[in-house]
């Protein structure tokens, strides 16, 4: 046995010596993509509202209107591939796609391996409550008992910034908007999307605070390097707010989810600047 | 007559433990030879060297003159049948299949000449009805009749019958005698290791007495049964008798 | 209840059955190949040479040791990055299935063979067939009759794990089935039990058969 994994340990030593050894696969450059008359790009295929599936099999989603548009001033077919959150990296490391559209946080951590384009959404923390003791500000947090989820922003800013505000935790996210139904903590705080659309559906309970803690922001992502692509997704966006583009895309993909309440100028990002 | 078998010096031992320790032993044709003895004596042994299922140590072994080695023994083995102990069927094929395999895949006959064969084979063992019987639904005594069959379908020069009766219950013994008993009177040169002392009697020409790996003694069946000449012998042979304990 | 209109919802239905088109596709080419390969793998793994030994051992220590997501990425992500192989998810999905189950197939083959009494290939030797000859008409057919209740075993597993090819981009039957969760998350919130309790359905159809045909066989054969 232990020779089996001396043996083991060998092959992926092996394995990952040859890995090193080679460069990554190359990503196209943008000329090499309109040469080949196609753009593929990795979006989610679960995750409304951002990346999704009709019930007609058609990809839809705030991102897979974006990358429809990118397609299409590129004067190329679409490729959409389904990708998952754990992988996402691992499609532009290997090449298997040109762009990453999916709902991408940009990280200082990602930003070492990947390369991001400007940002065309922003997220933060958003505060839901009952309406009957609606929370509308962190002073009001004080003193009560916050439902968060474990390993989130919310779980980690809260800690750092509010120690005031008592925090109840779970492991999952249907636990914790549970907890908030049976009414074991005062509100819940995690990202602002999420809050926003739980919201719509459960009447009685609204987002007293809509933006809240660090804002992050959402870009599409390409390869480490692929310089020509990265300039043309850039030039895109900023071109784009003339048209007040990703609002149109708020208006066609986010506005049913999460109603006239919001102000689409929380979540989106137009020409890559935040206010 | 002709010696269908020789056996010279034959020397075979098993991590240093010698089995057979220089045998000799000629078998002419038509000729049907019983080897008898303790067990582990070598009597399997020296039947499985006969057909390469063991590599002799030393010595050879001549089918037709001819000596047997690595290079001819798909060959002998075409000549020679050989029977065993336990129920060597082929499970996954009927008993048709089991006896037509040899005939049409190593000797290349023609199957439906070789089928017709099977069944009049078969009806002279009394087993025409079992054509397509699976060796599970058979008895023991119907399978072994059916491996005699087998190992006829092939022609050959000689067979080794190895205890062939040694795993039957004793009501089905006889009618697998009766077979090797008819083949005997049908001319058949065969080499045969067997238990059963009076069915050795009767169909021998001569008996070996086998221990420790040497022939030790050799004769007609009537002198060997009835005036062994050595001790070991007669000891031997008094383990298959009883006197009664019960007083007159 | 009201939420089972979910499945019926657009294409909904024609896309789960398509979904399980792809995973059947996936299971069924890997699954002839495992078993065409194990048979070979089987019969070098009851070989005593100690090279092809060592390499079937090791071979199968690592299908074992290795998850096969890891195996997945390996192949689809490590391939392209390592030697700028690009494979489709589904030809990476079915070298990694046919890597693993043709392993796992040639243990069960050297399972099968060596429970077959020394004694079969003595009276098939002595009854004049060559090696091969023994091998195709006596050992094979006997050690396949042994084989059948765990390969079917091994075939189910195979179906079952290839949901793991969503994580290559592959949209097979249960990702089809979260994309139609998603989808209706906000209309249909109870759609889940619905949808999984409708790929469970498509799963057990698709095994059922397999264990019947096996049922089936063991029974002619026992």
């Amino acid at each position: 046995m232990k020779k089996i994994v001396a043996l083991f340990v060998a092959l992926i030593l092996t394995l990952s010596l040859i890995t090193a050894a080679f460069a990554d696969a190359q990503a196209r450059t943008l000329d090499e993509i309109k040469e080949s008359g196609k753009l593929v790009i990795g979006v989610f295929s679960d995750k409304k509202p951002f990346g999704y599936v009709d019930e007609f099999g058609e990809y839809q989603g705030y991102d897979v209107y974006f990358a429809r548009r990118l397609a299409e001033d590129l004067g190329v077919a679409l490729e959409l591939v389904s990708v998952d959150a754990p992988n996402r990296v691992e499609y532009l490391t290997s090449a298997k796609v040109d762009i990453i559209l999916a709902n991408f946080t940009v990280t200082p951590e990602r930003a070492e391996v990947v390369d991001f384009a400007l940002p065309y959404m922003k997220v933060a923390l958003g505060v839901v409550s009952p309406d009957a003791a609606l929370i509308t500000s962190v002073e009001d947090l004080r003193g009560k008992t916050l439902i968060v989820s474990k390993g989130t922003t919310a779980e980690t800013w809260f800690t750092a910034n509010e120690p005031e505000v008592n925090l109840l935790k779970f492991d999952t996210y249907t636990e914790t908007f549970n907890a908030l139904l049976d009414g074991r903590g005062d509100a819940l705080s995690t990202d602002n999307t999420e809050v926003l659309a739980w919201a719509i559906e459960n009447p009685g309970f609204t987002v007293g605070v809509e933006t809240l803690g660090s804002l992050d922001t959402i870009a599409p992502a390409v390869q480490k390097g692929n310089d020509t692509v990265l300039a043309y997704i850039d030039d895109e966006i900023v071109k784009l707010a003339e048209e007040q583009f990703f609002h149109a895309d708020y208006d066609a993909t986010l506005k049913d989810v999460y109603g006239d309440a919001v102000d689409p100028d929380n979540l989106v990002v137009e020409g890559g600047v935040i206010e | 007559m002709e010696n269908v078998l020789e056996i010279r010096n034959l020397k075979k031992s098993f991590d240093g433990n010698g089995v057979l320790d220089g045998i000799s032993l000629s078998v002419r044709e038509g000729e049907v030879i019983v080897v008898v003895g303790p067990s582990g004596c070598g009597k399997s042994t020296l039947l499985r060297c006969v057909n390469g299922l063991e590599q002799p140590d030393g010595g050879e072994i001549l089918l037709d003159g001819k000596p047997i080695s690595a290079g001819n023994l798909v060959e002998v083995r075409r000549q020679i049948g050989m029977v065993f102990q336990s129920y060597d069927l082929f499970p996954h094929m009927d008993v048709l299949e089991n006896l037509s395999l040899g005939p049409v895949k190593a000797l290349k006959r023609p199957k439906a000449q070789v089928e017709e064969e099977a069944r009049q084979a078969l009806r002279r063992v009394g087993l025409e009805d079992k054509l397509h019987a699976l060796p599970r639904q058979l008895s023991g005594g119907q399978k072994q009749r059916v491996a005699l069959v087998r190992a006829m379908m092939m022609h050959p020069r000689m067979l080794l019958l190895d205890e062939i009766t040694a795993a039957l219950d004793p009501e089905m013994v006889r009618e697998v005698l009766n077979v090797v008993l008819d083949l005997a009177r049908d001319g058949m040169t065969m080499l045969i290791v067997t238990h059963e002392m009076r069915f050795a009697e009767a169909v021998a020409d001569r008996v070996l007495f086998l221990e420790n790996g040497n022939i030790v003694e050799e004769g007609k069946p009537a002198d060997f049964f009835h005036h062994p000449t050595t001790e070991r012998a007669r000891q031997f042979l008094d383990t298959f008798e009883f006197t009664s304990v019960k007083k007159p | 209840m009201r939420d089972l209109a979910v499945l019926f919802k657009g294409n909904n239905l024609q896309r789960l059955l398509g979904g399980l088109g792809v995973t059947l596709e996936l299971s069924l080419v890997s699954v002839a190949l495992s078993v065409a390969l194990g048979l070979l793998a089987g019969v070098l793994m009851t070989l005593k040479n100690p090279v092809i030994r060592a390499a079937m051992r090791l071979w199968l220590e690592t299908v074992r040791i290795v998850p096969q997501l890891v195996l997945l990425f390996l192949v689809y992500f490590g391939m392209a990055k390592a030697f700028n192989l690009q494979l489709s998810g589904e030809a990476a999905a079915v070298i990694v299935f046919t890597f693993w189950g043709a392993g796992e197939m040639g243990d069960l083959v050297r399972g099968a063979i060596t429970s077959i009494p020394v004694h079969q290939r003595e009276s098939s030797a002595a009854l004049g067939l060559t090696r091969g000859q023994t091998w195709r008409y006596v050992l094979l057919p006997q050690a396949a009759r042994r084989l059948i209740p765990q390969a079917i075993n091994l075939a189910t597993r195979m179906i079952k794990t290839t949901s793991l090819v969503m994580l290559i981009g592959v949209v097979e039957v249960l990702k089809v089935g979260s994309q139609i969760i998603d989808a209706a998350r906000y209309d249909a919130p109870q759609g889940a039990v619905w949808v999984y309790g409708a790929v469970f359905f498509l799963y057990f159809f698709a095994c059922w058969p397999i264990s019947l045909a096996a049922g089936w066989l063991e029974k002619r054969w026992a």
